[in-house]
């Protein structure tokens, strides 16, 4: 019962959050309204018993993602092209097809007959490293993912820094003082 | 034993060295040298002829069979490269092959200076080659294979001359209305392939199969479609021996050079569809009414052609007439149940046909090309030896006592008078006449040409000489032919029956089965018919002197006759034009404009269907990104509900 | 009345629903990317929804997949930013409709 409370009151800032992103003006404040929406979920994973992805989910998504976003849109200037309007014709069209498309989901998702179970394990932290990387009696972990991710989080670094890398004696050099 | 595809193998070889010696030469300013070609085509032709007689002496009476390879093998139908070698094919391949090389030896002088020298002889062995195949093969799709190719060789020797724009016309008529004619021959084998299978279509086993007891009944069940394939095969003669209705392009085909109307037109190619009615003669004894067709179709040609003849201002036209006219009287001669008297006529005919159209070559040549009659004259003197050949031909056509046409001719009427008590009087009265018109014709021929003055140019009148010694021999020995080959079977005299003597194995049976009761000997005595014979020759004979020895008009234009003359000759002409041209013509039109128009119109509306389509396509194809994806997320949805609707499987 | 589980597939749905409209209709890039990250999370609402439901040793998958989810997320979250800046230098502006060099 308390549960449920829970639940819907994070589901609701989450519900919320969500559509502040879809009609807000500035960038900014659709990616704080994100932010807000990634806390209610990250309380919502810990309802849900796995504490260790909900903290993560802070530290990780709203922590870095969002902040890199942020930082990106100020240096940018997101917000210069104030009079691109924020719904058009394309989006007329597109809205009540995703509309459907969710309608059909959860036809399908209602059909579902879904229960809790009551042993489902509580991911700690302990189980969360046992299962990542221990490669002995509980079968093998996800070791080789963990390492993988651990690749492409490299070159993904890599590839950001060749990408905007700006070269040396290139004429954006020089103008990157222009005033916008 | 000699093997019996060696005889049309050597003009084939022949055809073969010098087609690749005209093609070699064609860029070539003057052309081959014509004493090797010459050499090379009068060789492969005598060494058929050598082969034929080798093999004529002691042939047993069946006649050598031989079968060479399959030709085809298919499930409907199946056909052998077969030889036959009996008493007909015995004398059809003498004078085919014999008179074959006479004509290409002549043919080595008329053509001499001719830029196409060496294409010309090609032809003409692969015209012996086909003819060759007509006559000595087993069955009727080998005969049709030599049939299309006389056909095929007509058109390119008609055609030789081929910058002129009449002699490729002659050439279209005559292959085009032969064609005509094929469609009946091709119509009866198939008739004849429904009553009794396959194996009907080969000579022999047709004749066994006829006269076969057993097969009584089989043979009374299929009485209307034998009828049929009696109708379709003379159907076919007609197109290839030029009778009524497919007589048009003989006369046209008088556009090739003189040599060929000779060879082609005179001797051998018209008269195949006399032979194949010979061969066929066991399946028309038992056709009457066929034969009654044959008949009557027959004397009609020889009359109206006789007096076609009459009309005719050029000398090769004339003789083109004659011809029709006399392949008439050799129906005739088939309807009576005849057949050994037809190919006797046929015989006789080729000797004393070819040196007439030979000796007229031999005129034309030494006019310098000129072929009308009414500015010919007075080459008695002149040319005396193409003189003489000439009268040698003229006394057998009109049936002269003693040359070879009075033996044929007499036996043809005779024949026809003892075919019936009623009709034949009336046969014989009518053919009676048509030998009295022949006879004024030929003479008035004779009397234009060689008798009187000479009413040509002066210019010309120099240059007139005798022919070279290589159209000269042949000439004489044709000549001799035509004054003695009659008495090969020389009816008036007994015990010269060798001719017939050589036919019986053949067509003995089918004559005794057809005739029955009626008994050899005529009621009335041979030496009257002999005596009616030399009569009509001699009426014709003074009939054409009073006619036309006077003053000849001058011509004041070309040699086709006007007016109501000019009606008679081309009343074939008229009656295909209304009959088979107009209506293709018709047929053309509405192909070309209707259903060119339809199709076109098909093919813009597929090209339609592929313009509106992609243009419906590349609306989903758009600029934004997002609409992209929006397209994306529908199409998903379809595949949503088909999953939930079918439940994943289709 | 207790928690269900198709409480959270339904909030999952919703949650993917609004990314994915956010990103399809709005024109400034940064919405664009900020709705693939919606989308990303409610996928991974989803994830842990499921694995609720699931006996122990299988329940496990369901809170390690949200984990790689996430980093994933960070790595292409890095390099979408890297080429908006990219772009940014060239077109001069965060309008994604100008971005296009389709024709039709």
């Amino acid at each position: 019962m308390l549960a449920l409370i829970y639940f819907l009151i994070l589901g609701v800032i989450a519900v919320g959050g969500a559509l502040c992103v879809l009609l807000s003006k500035h960038p900014l404040y659709g990616a704080l309204s994100l932010v807000v929406t990634m806390l209610s979920l990250a309380g919502i994973y810990g309802l849900l018993g796995s504490p260790f992805v909900g903290v993560v989910q802070v530290m990780v998504y709203a922590g870095a993602i969002m902040m890199l976003l942020t930082f990106v849109i100020m240096v940018l200037n997101g917000a210069r092209d104030n009079r691109t309007p924020r719904f058009d014709k394309i989006s007329l069209f597109v809205i009540p097809a995703i509309i459907l498309m969710a309608l059909m989901l959860s036809f399908l998702i209602l059909r579902t007959p879904l229960v809790f179970n009551p042993d489902t394990a509580r991911g700690t932290v302990s189980l969360t490293a046992a299962t990542l990387f221990d490669t002995s009696a509980s079968g093998p972990g996800y070791f080789l993912l963990f390492e993988a991710i651990g690749l492409l989080l490299l070159s993904a670094m890599a590839t950001a820094v060749i990408l905007a890398k700006k070269k040396l004696g290139s004429p954006e050099t020089s103008d990157s003082e222009e005033v916008h | 034993m000699i093997p019996l595809w060696l005889i049309p193998l050597f003009p084939l070889v022949g055809t073969l060295i010098l087609a690749v010696i005209s093609i070699s030469s064609s860029t070539s300013k003057k052309g081959a040298n014509e004493g090797l070609v010459g050499g090379i085509a009068v060789l492969f032709p005598a060494l058929a002829f050598l082969m034929v007689l080798l093999l004529s002496f002691g042939l047993p009476d069946a006649g050598y069979r031989e079968t060479l390879c399959t030709w085809f093998d298919i499930q409907a139908i199946r056909a052998d490269f077969g030889f036959l070698f009996d008493g007909l094919s015995r004398t059809m391949l003498l004078f085919v092959t014999g008179i074959g090389t006479l004509i290409t030896l002549y043919s080595t002088g008329y053509m001499h200076g001719d830029r196409g020298f060496a294409r010309f002889f090609a032809y003409i062995n692969l015209f012996l080659f086909s003819m060759i195949m007509l006559v000595l093969s087993d069955s009727l799709p080998l005969t049709f294979l030599g049939w299309e190719g006389v056909g095929l060789c007509s058109y390119l020797l008609i055609g030789f001359w081929n910058s002129d724009l009449k002699n490729c016309k002659a050439a279209n008529k005559a292959f085009i209305v032969n064609r005509v004619g094929d469609l009946g021959f091709l119509l009866g084998m198939l008739a004849l392939v429904s009553v009794g299978g396959i194996s009907l279509l080969s000579y022999p086993e047709l004749a066994a199969w006829l006269v076969n007891p057993a097969m009584g009944e089989q043979l009374m069940a299929g009485m209307p479609l034998l009828t049929l394939a009696g109708l379709l095969f003379f159907f076919g003669c007609t197109g290839k021996s030029a009778q009524i209705p497919l007589l048009t392009w003989l006369p046209d085909a008088m556009a090739g050079p003189t040599p060929v109307s000779a060879l082609i037109h005179a001797a051998t190619m018209v008269t195949s569809g006399v032979y194949l009615l010979a061969r066929l003669s066991s399946l028309y004894a038992i056709l009457p009414e066929v034969l009654m067709v044959i008949t009557f179709v027959g004397l009609a040609t020889a009359f109206w052609a006789a007096i076609t003849g009459l009309l005719q201002n050029d000398i090769k036209k004339v003789l083109a007439y004659s011809t029709i006219s006399q392949l008439g009287y050799m129906f005739m001669a088939v309807g009576v149940v005849a057949f050994d008297v037809s190919i006797f006529h046929v015989f006789t005919h080729a000797f004393f046909k070819a040196a007439l159209f030979l000796g007229a070559g031999a005129v034309i040549h030494a006019l310098s090309g000129e072929q009308d009659m009414r500015k010919m004259g007075g080459m008695l003197k002149k040319t005396p030896l193409t003189a003489l050949v000439m009268i040698f031909g003229w006394l057998a056509i009109i049936g002269f006592p003693g040359f070879a046409g009075f033996w044929s001719k007499d036996m043809i009427l005779e024949k026809l008078y003892v075919s019936d008590p009623v009709s034949g009087p009336i046969l014989y009265g009518l053919a009676l006449l048509t030998a009295v018109i022949t006879a004024v014709y030929m003479t008035r021929l004779m009397i234009l040409t060689f008798l009187g003055k000479y009413r040509g140019d002066a210019s010309a009148e120099c240059h007139i000489h005798e022919a070279p010694a290589s159209m000269l021999i042949p000439m004489l020995i044709l000549s001799v032919g035509s004054a003695f080959a009659g008495f090969l079977w020389a009816g008036l005299i007994p015990g010269a029956e060798i001719f017939r003597e050589w036919l019986a194995p053949v067509l003995s049976t089918a004559q005794t089965m057809a005739l029955g009761g009626v008994h050899e000997g005529a009621p009335v005595s041979p030496w009257i018919f002999a005596g009616l014979g030399t009569a009509a020759a001699l009426i014709g004979i003074a009939i054409a002197w009073k006619l036309y020895s006077g003053n000849v008009p001058a011509p004041k234009d070309d040699t086709v006759p006007k007016g109501k003359a000019a009606d008679w000759t081309f009343f074939f002409d008229k009656f295909h034009n209304i009959c088979g041209i107009q209506e293709t013509r018709l047929v053309a039109w509405f192909l070309d404009v209707v259903v060119n128009r339809f199709i076109m119109l098909l093919q813009w509306f597929v090209g339609a269907i592929a313009i509106i389509l992609s243009d419906g396509v590349r609306t989903f194809q758009v600029r934004k990104i997002r609409l992209q994806m929006g397209f994306s997320i529908l199409g998903m949805i379809l595949v949503i509900v088909f999953v939930a609707l079918y439940g994943g499987s289709l | 009345m207790e928690l269900q589980p198709v409480y959270i597939q339904i909030l999952a749905l919703i949650l993917f629903a609004l990314g994915i409209a956010v990103t399809l209709s709005r024109r400034n890039v940064f919405f664009v990317l900020m709705g693939i990250e919606l989308a990303l999370n409610a996928v991974n609402l989803s994830l842990v929804g499921f694995a609720k439901t699931l006996p122990a040793m299988t329940s496990i998958t369901g809170q390690i997949i949200p984990l790689f989810t996430i980093g994933v997320a960070a790595a292409e979250a890095c390099v979408g930013l890297a080429v908006v800046i990219l772009i940014f230098r060239s077109q001069d502006s965060v309008d994604i409709d100008t971005y296009s060099n389709m024709k039709g």
